[in-house]
């Protein structure tokens, strides 16, 4: 065997062996956000129990002062964050991540719930958002108007933001839409109970606020 | 299908030729090269320094050639103005007094027939040649001549570096031919070279004489004539510690120009009069793996670029229309949002095997530095290598590709 043809045989015996390392820590990675999933799916079921156990418990005391908001805003923006980045990794058909966004749906709903018969029960006046995308294609102002409603979310730490898949085939989320009267013409958001459709710019959405609502919720920190 | 996957077996051929210069730098044949001794013999030369318009650099070139360490009365310099419009006579004129410098003056012609012009005024053993822009150490003729201690040897190549880098496109080549050191180090102990460059290139006169002196060859008559003599079975060597300094092109489009000359000169001589060396086992490693690869890097280099650009510029399309009108924004989506996950790292095959291959790359131009002993800084060279090269070599690539498509020919300058 030539010299050539015995380096060259290394060479590719080295190659394969990096490129199947590479291909190995890569498929290893995935293998772990999957696990992760789990994860995502474990927190988000013991935040729907501690939701559960919030509401019997504010029965008794609705508006002590310490207990009068949950504390889940900042981990339901994680937990979004997570779940979109699983999202874009192994796509919005998938069966793990559809299932996710349903639970997710689903804590999404009972925080807003919880808001709202605190708000109702004690005077409080939080500023949320229910926020309506698509993605199916059909919404081309969806990542416009998701990029500025995080924008507003970080600026405004107290405002509390919850995105739903208007597609996505989940009772509970087809009864919000039903009981809020969201038309099917997206982005769609439903702010403090007013309605607004499509995103036009930043300055615009801000308009469709209660008036000195941002000001107020990011002097008042309610809930994060 | 993900546009990725094109570039995969792109990625593959690059590790795999990376792979395989290393495996050859450390086989026997490179380390004999490295360890080969300065010999005693001391056969006589000519070094040929073609000038066109070289008013500025000439003086140093013939300086540095008159401090060779080399036997006076074996040693020829000849300096050929081929019609030069500016003062290069007149700075010539300045070394026609020494016993052992000729100046010749002829028409313009090109570079090829001023080499011919002193290749003929010469009877000398072997005839080296010396761009006009190039400065030698001492020591490198030196160096040179026991390349040829084998007959078959009709041709070795010195180490060439950039002379005294200045600017960051400067550094840039630097780096860059430094890994050519370890590229040409590597591939000549397996007679694989395909071209003899114009700084401090050496030539046994028998075998000019045989082949018939240089040729236009497409405006890169160092490339042919290497060419040709791979095609008449002789062997080009290297000499990795002899030392040559280049002036390299100050500025990105100066570079362009000079490099899409080499790289169509390339495509025109390997793809025409020569393309019977492709795959050719006669021609051993040059034909069957170096001329190959060489050919792919083009494509390669124009693929990868493509796509880098395409995705690049549809992402920045749909960020800035996403992000418009959003104050602090970019700002905002630069910033690193919470604690820091492995998990969430973009790590794909992609990514990952070309950062294998461009890290490859840099400790290849390490190598290169340390067996040739260059001096100066690479740091500067090492970093500009790493995140300019990769955008402004396809530049090139892709202007030569068009000419030769469109048989465009542009002028030297």
């Amino acid at each position: 065997m030539s010299l050539v043809t015995r380096n060259a045989l290394i060479a590719l015996a080295i190659t394969v062996a990096l490129a199947g390392t590479v291909a190995y820590a890569v498929s290893y990675l995935n293998r772990a956000r999957v696990v992760e999933l789990s994860a995502i799916e474990d927190q988000i079921s013991i935040d729907t129990l501690s939701l559960d156990t919030q509401f019997s418990l504010l029965e008794a005391a609705p508006c002590d002062s310490a207990a009068s908001s949950t504390t889940l805003t900042n981990e339901l923006t994680d937990l979004g964050t997570r779940l979109s980045y699983a999202e874009n990794q192994l796509g919005s058909d998938d069966s793990r991540v559809v299932r996710l966004k349903e639970q997710y749906s689903l804590l999404e709903i009972r925080d807003y719930l919880i808001t709202k018969r605190l708000a109702a029960a004690c005077g409080t006046k939080p500023v949320t958002v229910l926020y309506f995308y698509s993605n199916a294609g059909d919404c081309g102002d969806c990542d416009k108007a998701g990029y500025a409603l995080s924008y507003l979310r970080n600026t405004y730490p107290a405002l509390r933001v919850y995105s739903f898949d208007y597609n996505l085939d989940l009772g509970a989320l087809k009864t919000l839409v039903a009981v809020e009267k969201v038309k099917d013409s997206l982005p769609a958001f439903v702010i403090n109970g007013k309605h607004s459709y499509g995103f036009t710019s930043l300055a615009d959405l801000e308009k469709q606020f209660p008036k000195g609502a941002l000001a107020t919720t990011s002097a008042s920190h309610t809930g994060s | 299908m993900n546009p990725e996957f094109l570039t995969y077996p792109f990625l593959f051929i690059a590790i795999f030729f990376e792979s395989f210069v290393l495996v050859t730098l450390l086989s026997e044949p490179a380390r004999a090269a490295r360890g080969r001794m300065r010999g005693s013999a001391t056969p006589s030369v000519a070094i040929i320094v073609p000038c066109y318009n070289e008013e500025e650099t000439v003086a140093a070139t013939c300086d540095s050639l008159l401090a060779l360490d080399y036997p006076k009365d074996k040693l020829e310099i000849i300096l050929v103005d081929d019609g030069s419009t500016d003062a290069t006579p007149s700075a010539m004129a300045r070394y026609a007094h020494h016993p052992h410098v000729r100046v010749i003056r002829k028409e313009n012609g090109g570079k090829h027939t001023a080499l011919n012009a002193g290749i003929a005024a010469t009877d000398a053993e072997f005839v080296g040649c010396l761009d006009a822009d190039s400065f030698v150490e001492s020591d490198a003729l030196r160096e040179i001549i026991p390349c040829f201690a084998n007959e078959r040897v009709a041709a070795a190549t010195a180490a060439m570096s950039v002379h005294r880098p200045k600017n960051v496109v400067e550094h840039m080549q630097n780096a860059e031919y430094i890994f050519g050191i370890t590229f040409r180090h590597a591939i000549a102990s397996i007679n694989g070279i395909y071209v003899t460059p114009g700084p401090f290139s050496f030539y046994r006169s028998s075998v000019i004489e045989e082949l018939g002196g240089f040729r236009h060859g497409h405006q890169t008559e160092d490339m042919e004539m290497a060419l040709r003599i791979q095609q008449a079975g002789y062997e080009i060597e290297n000499a990795p510690h002899a030392r040559v300094y280049t002036k390299a092109p100050r500025t990105i489009p100066k570079l362009i120009k000079q490099r899409t000359r080499w790289t169509s000169g390339f495509i025109r001589n390997v793809l025409g009069e020569y393309r019977s060396l492709i795959l050719n086992r006669r021609q051993g490693a040059l034909g069957m793996l170096v001329l190959p690869v060489a050919l792919t890097a083009i494509v390669s280099g124009l693929l990868l670029f493509s796509l880098t650009l395409f995705e690049g510029v549809q992402s920045a399309v749909t960020a800035i229309e996403i992000r418009s009108g959003i104050p602090l924004s970019y700002a905002y989506a630069l910033w690193p949002h919470g604690p820091f996950d492995w998990l969430y790292v973009p790590a794909s095959f992609y990514l990952i095997l070309g950062v294998v291959t461009v890290i490859t790359s840099l400790f290849l131009i390490v190598i290169g530095k340390r067996l040739s002993k260059t001096p100066g800084s690479l740091a500067l060279g090492l970093a500009s290598y790493t995140l300019l090269y990769g955008f402004v070599a396809p530049l090139w690539l892709l202007r030569a590709a068009a000419d030769v498509t469109l048989g465009k020919h542009r002028g030297w300058r």
